[in-house]
C-alpha cells in the first residue's frame, strides 16, 4: 500500500502516476497569468522582455525616448521624439532571441532596405534602421539590438478598435480601398507582406489607414525559406488571417496571399467574425450589400489563382459597390453623369507611377487566361474598323502629306474603340461579360464617344498635318480619352481635359507606354505575321492596365 | 506522441516561436476540405488525446475489449470521414468536439457486431491499447460522471505531453540534471521556492538558480500555452480554456 504523498503547495493529496510526481491542479494553476512574472496575455508570448525606457535611453541617445508603446509577437515599440527633425517616431526593437539564428543580419539589412522603399501614403514608412550594441542589458542575451525606426501612427489598430464598436459596412467600404492601394504598391516593388491581419492594420485620427509590419517576419527569418523542417510549428503568420498555401505548400506563396488575408480582415470587418469552416457571406450575417458576397468570397478561395491576382482589383470592385449603392441613396435626379472636376480633383490627388513591364505582364496574363475571347473580340473590332475604313475611302492631299481617312471610320471608331476598351476592363476587374459589351459603346454614351473618337482623330490629323511634334503630344495626351468617356461616363470635352491634363504629369511615361506598346503590338508580325494576332490584344490589355493603376 | 522541438544550440534557450500554427486551427481553416496538412493536424490530436476518450468509453461501462475496439473504430472513422465539415465556429474546443463526435458514433454508428467482422484492415492510429488498461485501473475510483473522467483525464494528458516535451528539450541540451532538480519549482509561487538549497544542491550561486527557475518556468508557461492553443479555435480561448481546465482538476467543474 503506498503511503499518500501531500502537494506541498496546496496541501492535497497527490495520486501516483502525475506529471513529474507534481500536483497537477498546481501545476495547471502555474501556467495563468499570475504573479509579477513578465507573462503576457497572448499565447504567442516569448521569452523577450522588452527593455526599460531608461534602457534605451542610453542606447539611443540621437533619439527623446518617450514611453512604451506596446509588445507583440515582432517586437517592442516605442514612441519616441527626433529632436533635430522634431518630428515624432516610432522605434521598434526585434527580440534579441530572433537575432541568433544564421544569417539574420544579412536578411535584416536586405529586407529593411526593401521595406525603406515603401514610400506610400497608407504604408507606415521606415526611416531608419541598423543594431546598436546592448551590453549588458539584462534579458538580452547576446551584444547587438536591431531596430527600426518607423512613422509614428497617432492612432490604433484595426483590433482595438473592432474591440471598441463594431465597424459599420461604410467605414469597412472606406478603409479596405486604402488597404488595397498599400498593398498594390508593395506587390509592384515585389514586396509581400505574409501578415495582413487588424493589429497590422493601423488607423490614424484623420482615419488614413496604415499597414505596418511589412516583411518583418521575412526579417526575423520565419518565412518558409528558413523554417526548420520541424513540422507546421513555425509557419510565418497568425493562422486565421493565413492563406492555406502558406501552412500547406509554404514556398509557393507569393502576393496572393496578402489577398486572402485581406479577405479575413474584410469578413471580420464586416460580420465581426471569423470565416472558419462553413461560413455563411457576409450579407447572410449582417445588411450589406449582396455584391460584396462576392467580392470577399472571391478573396477567399483557397487557390491562388481562383481568387483576385491583384490588390487593385478588389480596390475597383468594392468602390464601384460603394459609389453605385451611394448614388442609389443620394442621388434620385436624373443627374447620370459625374461631376468631371470632383472627378478631376479625385484623380489629381493621386498621384500615379506607370509600371510599364507590369502593365505587360498583367496584360499578357489577362489574354493568356481567357484566350479566345479577348482574341476573338479585339479582332472583332478591328476587322470592323478596317472595314470602315475601307469603306468610303477618300484621299486627302496636304502639302506633302496624303491622307486616307474614311468618314465612316471617324465616326465609328470612338463607340467601336470605346466598346472593346469597356470589354478589356470588365475583363480586367473580373467580371466576366460576353462578347456584346464590346458594343456598348453603341449603348451608353454613344453621342460622346463618337465625339471623342470623331475630334481626336481630326485634332490629331491637324496636329500632324502642322508639325510632327504637337501631333505626337496630342495624341498621347487623349489616349485616354475614350475610356474615360466609357468607364467613368463624362462627357467627351471633359474627357478629352483630365485625359490630358493627367499624362502631362507624366507625360514621358505615357509616351514611353505607348511606344513600348506599339512596338510589342507590331513586333508579332516578327513572328510569322500570325504572332500580331495576339500581340496586339496583350498591347490593348496592357493599356488597359495602365488606365486602372492611374485612374483608379 | 506530439513532436518535441530541436532548441537552438545552447541550452533550452526560449527561441520565441512567434507565431504557430496550432493544429484545431489549422483543421478547422481547411473546413472540410481534406488537405494533407489538416489532416496530419488532426491525426496528431487524434494521437495525443486518445486515452481520454477511452477512459471515457470505460466509465460508460465498456469491457475493456469492447472500449478497444470502440475506440480504434471511432477514430477510424473520424479521420476518414472527415466530420470536422460539420465543426463550425461555436464548437470551438478541439475537447468538447470530440466527446460530442464520439457520443454522436456511439447512438448512430457503433455496431458492436461490425466491429467483431471488421478485423483485417490495419488501425490508422498507433494507439497503446495494452497500457491503456493498466492505466486505467490505476485511476481513482470515486463518484465521478464518465464526463467529468474524460474532462480530468483530458487535463491530465495535456499536462503529460507538456511535461514530456519540456524534459526532452533540456534533455537535448544536455541538462537532464538540471530539470530533474528543478522542475519541483514549477509549481507554488515564484518566492516559495528552495533557492538557497538548490543553489548548495547544484553548486551554482543563488542568483544562478533564479534565473533557471525563471527561464523554466517561462518555458513550461509558453509550451502550455501553445499545447492549449493546438486544441482552440483561435488565441484568445487559450485564457479560458486553462481555467476551465483547472477547475476540472480542482473537482470544480
Amino acid at each position: 500500500m503506498e503511503t499518500e504523498r501531500i502537494c506541498p503547495n496546496c496541501h492535497k493529496p497527490l495520486a501516483p502516476d502525475m506529471p513529474l510526481g507534481l500536483c497537477p491542479e498546481c501545476l495547471l494553476k502555474a501556467g495563468l497569468n499570475t504573479g509579477p512574472e513578465p507573462a503576457t496575455g497572448s499565447s504567442a508570448s516569448s521569452g523577450f522582455v522588452p527593455p526599460t525606457v531608461a534602457d534605451l535611453a542610453k542606447l539611443f541617445p540621437q533619439l527623446e525616448i518617450l514611453e512604451f508603446i506596446g509588445k507583440g509577437g515582432m517586437g517592442a515599440v516605442y514612441k519616441a521624439r527626433q529632436p533635430g527633425l522634431d518630428r515624432l517616431v516610432a522605434l521598434k526593437i526585434l527580440p534579441p532571441s530572433a537575432a541568433s539564428g544564421l544569417g539574420f543580419a544579412e536578411r535584416f539589412n536586405r529586407e529593411a532596405r526593401a521595406l525603406a522603399r515603401l514610400n506610400h501614403p497608407n504604408i507606415v514608412t521606415v526611416h531608419d534602421f541598423g543594431q546598436v550594441a546592448a551590453g549588458a542589458l539584462p534579458n538580452a542575451p547576446a551584444g547587438t539590438l536591431h531596430y527600426l525606426i518607423m512613422e509614428y501612427v497617432d492612432g490604433g489598430n484595426l483590433r482595438q478598435i473592432e474591440r471598441a464598436g463594431q465597424f459599420t459596412p461604410e467605414q469597412a467600404l472606406a478603409i479596405v480601398p486604402q488597404i488595397c492601394e498599400a498593398l498594390q504598391f508593395a506587390h509592384n516593388e515585389g514586396i509581400v507582406h505574409r501578415d495582413i491581419k487588424p493589429e497590422n492594420i493601423l488607423m490614424d485620427k484623420r482615419g488614413r489607414v496604415k499597414i505596418t509590419d511589412f516583411g518583418i517576419a521575412k526579417i526575423l527569418g520565419l518565412t518558409a525559406d528558413n523554417a526548420p523542417l520541424t513540422g507546421a510549428r513555425d509557419v510565418v503568420g497568425t493562422p486565421h488571417y493565413m492563406a492555406p498555401e502558406q501552412i500547406e505548400k509554404p514556398r509557393t506563396v507569393d502576393h496572393r496571399a496578402d489577398i486572402y488575408s485581406l479577405g479575413v480582415v474584410f469578413y471580420e470587418m464586416l460580420t465581426g467574425e471569423l470565416p472558419i469552416g462553413r461560413f455563411a457571406p457576409p450579407s447572410r450575417k449582417v445588411q450589406v450589400d449582396v455584391r460584396l458576397d462576392e467580392v470577399v468570397l472571391h478573396a477567399l478561395e483557397k487557390e491562388p489563382e481562383l481568387r483576385y491576382q491583384q490588390a487593385s482589383q478588389v480596390k475597383t470592385a468594392v468602390e464601384n459597390i460603394a459609389n453605385t449603392s451611394a448614388r442609389a441613396l443620394n442621388a434620385p435626379g436624373p443627374e447620370a453623369r459625374p461631376n468631371p472636376d470632383a472627378l478631376e480633383r479625385q484623380i489629381a490627388a493621386r498621384d500615379y507611377h506607370l509600371y510599364i513591364g507590369s502593365c505587360i505582364r498583367r496584360g499578357w496574363a489577362l489574354v493568356r487566361r481567357d484566350f479566345w475571347s479577348t482574341l476573338g473580340v479585339t479582332w472583332l473590332v478591328l476587322v470592323l474598323l478596317a472595314a470602315a475604313a475601307s469603306f468610303g475611302q477618300t484621299t486627302h492631299h496636304h502639302g506633302v502629306m496624303t491622307f486616307d481617312t474614311s468618314v465612316l471610320s471617324a465616326l465609328l471608331s470612338g463607340p467601336l474603340m470605346g466598346g472593346l476598351n469597356y470589354f478589356l476592363l470588365m475583363r480586367i476587374r473580373g467580371q466576366h461579360v460576353g462578347a456584346e459589351a464590346a458594343f456598348a459603346g453603341f449603348k451608353a454614351s454613344l453621342v460622346h464617344l463618337f465625339l471623342a473618337g470623331f475630334v481626336t482623330e481630326v485634332l490629331t490629323v491637324l496636329g500632324f498635318a502642322c508639325l510632327i511634334l504637337p501631333g505626337i503630344y496630342l495624341l498621347v495626351a487623349w489616349s485616354f480619352t475614350l475610356p474615360l468617356v466609357i468607364d467613368k461616363g463624362l462627357e467627351f470635352w471633359p474627357a478629352m481635359r483630365i485625359s490630358r491634363r493627367t499624362v502631362t504629369r507624366h507625360w514621358w511615361q505615357v509616351a514611353a507606354l505607348a511606344l513600348v506598346l506599339f512596338l510589342l503590338a507590331v513586333s508579332g508580325v516578327l513572328a510569322c505575321g500570325i504572332g500580331i494576332a495576339v500581340t496586339v490584344p496583350v498591347s490593348m490589355a496592357a493599356f488597359m492596365y495602365a488606365y486602372e493603376d492611374i485612374f483608379n | 506522441m506530439s513532436d518535441s522541438e530541436p532548441t537552438s544550440a545552447g541550452g533550452p534557450a526560449p527561441r520565441s516561436p512567434v507565431f504557430v500554427t496550432t493544429h484545431w486551427s489549422v483543421v478547422l481553416t481547411a473546413g472540410g476540405g481534406d488537405t494533407t496538412g489538416a489532416r496530419r493536424a488532426l491525426e496528431k490530436l487524434c494521437q495525443t488525446y486518445w486515452y481520454p476518450l477511452y477512459a471515457y468509453v470505460r466509465r460508460r461501462s465498456f469491457t475493456p475489449q469492447d472500449a478497444e475496439d470502440l475506440t480504434q473504430d471511432f477514430f477510424a472513422r473520424f479521420l476518414e470521414h472527415d466530420w470536422v465539415a460539420n465543426a463550425d465556429r461555436e464548437k470551438g474546443r478541439f475537447r468538447t468536439f470530440l466527446l460530442s463526435a464520439l457520443n454522436h458514433f456511439l447512438s448512430n454508428e457503433w455496431d458492436k457486431a461490425r466491429a467483431q467482422k471488421r478485423g483485417g484492415g490495419a488501425p490508422l492510429l498507433p494507439l497503446q491499447f495494452d497500457t491503456a488498461e493498466t492505466r486505467y485501473t490505476r485511476e481513482p475510483a470515486d463518484g465521478v460522471t464518465p464526463e467529468q473522467a474524460f474532462e480530468r483525464r483530458w487535463a491530465l494528458t495535456l499536462l503529460e505531453t507538456v511535461t514530456r516535451r519540456l524534459g526532452a528539450e533540456y534533455d537535448q541540451a544536455g541538462k537532464a540534471d538540471l530539470f530533474a532538480a528543478l522542475n519541483p519549482c514549477l509549481v507554488g509561487d515564484r518566492t516559495a521556492q528552495p533557492y538557497e538549497e538548490l543553489a548548495k544542491k547544484l553548486s551554482l550561486n543563488e542568483g544562478a538558480v533564479k534565473s533557471a527557475v525563471h527561464r523554466l518556468r517561462q518555458r513550461y508557461r509558453l509550451l502550455l500555452r501553445e499545447e492549449i492553443a493546438n486544441t482552440v479555435a483561435s488565441p484568445g480561448d487559450v485564457e479560458e480554456e486553462l481555467r476551465h481546465l483547472v477547475a476540472v482538476l480542482g473537482g470544480r467543474a
